[in-house]
């Protein structure tokens, strides 16, 4: 017997509704331009991508890969409008888990975007996490490396062979501290400033005056002589005339204590000068860690600036792009200390390294 | 005499939402609740809860990352913020169903600025806020973004990103508060220090006020004036301003050292102010509020002050104190016992101020003889920082790693 199908008006009614864009051709990239391109300051792109982000929530038709894949190569606030999109689409259509599985198994896609779907795939599911994570260990995603690491580095006993592998690829300095620390335990020991690419030797003149924390922007005679290439061998400093002085850190993580250097002097500004050489022109980051208000030059161009005193320090804290010339580059830091009696106001501390933009020290490849 | 009854007839007629939107009378859409204040007199909870053993934990959800902001309630949604992943950088907001505590939807971003912050804190500092519609969620690396109640992005910010100064490695907290349809933010710091007026239906600046170069965590009070106009009051060590949200022109300004920790709570006409003690101050007038008083002994360290039944309570480091909201006298004072640091605001529900300390002790103590009375300090077994949202006769605590439904069983 034949069956006869009747479709009610009310159940066709409420397809329709759910399916709201029967028909409808799915977002393009092409669509998603206004989100690539929103920069800091721009209020009128961000009216212009919150007007599409409104409409595309009352859509059904943007596939969340759709979102992502247009990640690359976006600015960096475009891409978080993108992923805010995606996370949205996802709720709504999740993508298959064969078409994530192939997303993330492109490196050629935008690192946030591949680790956001790593997400996708593995929250909640820890098997699944260590499946993917195993041989993950050196992905371009700075991210999912670092789980991957993490990883790695979960069991009590690992190898010197192996430690060694993880250290080399290894780029988030406390990953990178405690794999020498458990190099340092099989009795092997690593050079830890240098792994990093820490600048540890230096030459240093002040103390100048900084009373009244008001001599950041005060351009003593160094700062002039140093673009001009042409340093005194004396200034006159805050009470008297001061020379440059040599000054060399053993410090595994590069730290120069200016306070020891210099009696915990208050109320000064000391600079600092230090001298890379390359084997080529390169482009590179000059990154910094730094307790107190302090400037960075490099071959007389200003690429760091924070009037900022005793708000927390740390490896990395402050990072610029730099180009290294091929031969001498010179490095000029002025660093500034405020008069704060509060006992943890004392320090008079910085580091600084370069390194290409994942963290790797240069010397190293 | 006639003062306080003045005030008080003047507060029981001006109230109004201090949120504009569909905010309804049992959620909880911000710092401290609808009125900043942290109290809910018609919710009963429950005296005595357990972590461990699950006694009057309705549900507990396990949540990657950290956080020690507070939850919010918006409707059936309970929303709060993580940030967890290489350091702290993805932001999370995320939102629970509040019978059962299952995911409804989550957002997720990268943030743009600094997310570096002392290990006490995290990245997920500020508490979210909502107009009922909306969703605002502000992180320390100072990004924001806003979504509706489905969780679909409607707008991103990062002001990392447009004032490239802005930011405190030891953490910023301050959280955001809507106003008339405008997001009110403030960021104090040493580098680019401002607050900002965003609307909050496309995210462009509405208006931008520069702020004192000194680090603030305080965050930024909505009070309603006798005129019937809602201001946003500010607080800093310099002064404190009431801005008009809808352009942040300055309505008054007074110079007197506020706390940057605690922040301000208003009740009954009067705007109470932590300022290396308590400042009362007279909301009834026209122009720059006067001093009521002001108490040294009633000094909030790092919770914000809260009011109930005309009694003001502050906790200096593990004392509860509680003082007389007309005259600033103090009243009693309660040793916590066995607490440690206290970083979250307490609440009050039926005549029981909940008062966690940061290892999830949480002291229930009754306010409705002579003086407090501890009447039980229960384990959570989780971190608490932020400050509880209260909604019916159910407390919900966001933990560093977990978040609780406390209701009696």
């Amino acid at each position: 017997m034949k069956k006869t199908i009747t479709l009610s008006p009310v159940l066709l009614l409420g397809a329709l509704l759910i399916t709201p864009n029967v028909g409808q051709a799915d977002v393009t990239p092409q669509q998603l331009e206004p989100f690539r391109k929103v920069q800091p300051g721009d209020d009128a792109g961000v009216a212009q991508a919150s007007k599409l982000a409104k409409e595309l929530s009352t859509r059904n038709d943007l596939a969340s890969l759709t979102a992502l894949r247009a990640m690359k190569g976006a600015s960096s606030l475009g891409k978080n409008w993108l992923q805010g999109l995606a996370n949205s689409a996802q709720n709504r259509r999740p993508a298959g888990k064969a078409e994530l599985e192939a997303f993330l198994n492109n490196t050629g896609e935008d690192a946030e975007a591949r680790y956001t779907v790593f997400r996708w795939l593995t929250d909640g599911n820890a098997e699944v996490r260590k499946q993917w994570l195993v041989k993950m260990t050196d992905d371009p995603s700075p991210e999912i490396r670092y789980e991957a690491i993490a990883l790695a580095l979960e069991p009590s006993e690992l190898s010197e062979a192996t430690l060694r592998q993880l250290l080399d690829l290894a780029r988030q300095p406390e990953q990178v501290t405690a794999i020498i620390e458990k190099l340092g335990k099989l009795g092997v020991k690593i050079d830890q400033a240098k792994h990093f690419g820490f600048l540890t030797q230096w030459k240093f003149v002040g103390p100048f005056d900084n009373v009244g924390s008001d001599k950041f922007n005060t351009a003593y005679p160094v700062e002039p002589d140093y673009v001009a290439g042409k340093i005194a061998d004396s200034y006159a400093g805050k009470t008297a005339a001061v020379q440059w002085v040599q000054e060399s850190s053993s410090d595994p993580e590069g730290l120069v204590d200016l306070a020891k250097l210099y009696n915990n002097e208050k109320g000064c500004v000391v600079y600092g000068l230090a001298e890379v050489t390359s084997p080529s022109d390169v482009a590179c980051e000059l990154r910094v860690g730094c307790i107190n208000a302090q400037k960075v030059w490099v071959n007389g161009e200003l690429v760091i600036a924070n009037e900022v005193y005793h708000t927390g320090m740390q490896v990395d804290q402050y990072i610029a792009p730099i180009k290294l010339k091929a031969g001498s580059n010179k490095i000029l830091i002025k660093v500034c200390q405020n008069e704060q009696k509060d006992a943890w106001a004392q320090r008079y501390v910085f580091q600084a390294r370069i390194c290409d933009s994942t963290g790797k020290a240069l010397s190293q490849k | 005499m006639f003062k306080k009854f003045y005030l008080t007839r003047w507060f029981m007629l001006s109230t109004g939402l201090f949120i504009s939107g569909q905010v309804l009378a049992e959620d909880w859409p911000q710092f401290r609740g609808s009125f900043v204040g942290g109290a809910a007199s018609k919710s009963t909870l429950p005296d005595k809860f357990d972590g461990e053993s699950g006694a009057n934990i309705a549900w507990k959800v396990s949540i990657p990352g950290r956080s020690v902001g507070g939850a919010i309630v918006v409707g059936d949604q309970v929303i709060t913020t993580t940030s967890d992943g290489l350091e702290q950088r993805r932001i999370r907001l995320l939102s629970y169903d509040a019978t059962s505590g299952k995911p409804r939807w989550e957002q997720q971003l990268v943030a743009r600025g600094r997310p570096y912050c002392h290990p006490t804190s995290a990245n997920a500092a500020p508490t979210p806020a909502s107009d009922g519609k909306h969703v605002v969620a502000f992180f320390s690396s100072n990004d924001i973004a806003c979504t509706d109640l489905q969780g679909n992005l409607l707008w991103y910010r990062s002001l990392a990103s447009d004032f490239p100064k802005a930011g405190n490695d030891v953490g910023m907290s301050a959280s955001p508060t809507i106003v008339d349809g405008v997001v009110v933010v403030q960021v104090e710091c040493q580098g680019d220090s401002f607050a900002l007026g965003i609307n909050i239906s496309d995210g462009t600046t509405v208006w931008k006020k520069e702020r004192p170069r000194k680090a603030n965590w305080a965050s930024p009070t909505s009070v309603q004036l006798p005129s019937g106009k809602t201001a946003v009051v500010m607080q800093s060590s310099e002064n404190l301003v009431a801005v008009n949200p809808s352009d942040g022109k300055e309505l008054w300004k007074i110079d007197m050292g506020c706390s940057t920790t605690p922040s301000s709570t208003v009740s009954n006409g009067r705007l109470i102010v932590p300022s290396g003690g308590l400042t009362a101050l007279d909301l009834s007038s026209a122009g720059a509020p006067s001093k009521l008083w002001f108490e040294n002994k009633l000094n909030s360290t790092a919770c914000s002050p809260l009011v109930d039944n005309d009694k003001v309570y502050v906790v200096n480091r593990t004392i509860l104190v509680c003082g007389d909201l007309f005259t600033g006298k103090v009243l009693w004072q309660l040793r916590i016992p066995d607490a440690n640091q206290i970083w979250s605001s307490p609440v009050i529900a039926n005549k029981r101020l909940y008062l966690f300390s940061m290892d999830g002790s949480c002291a229930v103590v009754s306010l409705d003889g002579e003086e407090g009375k501890i009447e039980n300090v229960n384990k959570l077994g989780d971190e608490v920082l932020g400050s509880p949202a209260i909604s019916g006769n159910a407390m919900f605590v966001r933990g560093a790693q977990n978040l609780w439904k406390i209701q009696a069983k």
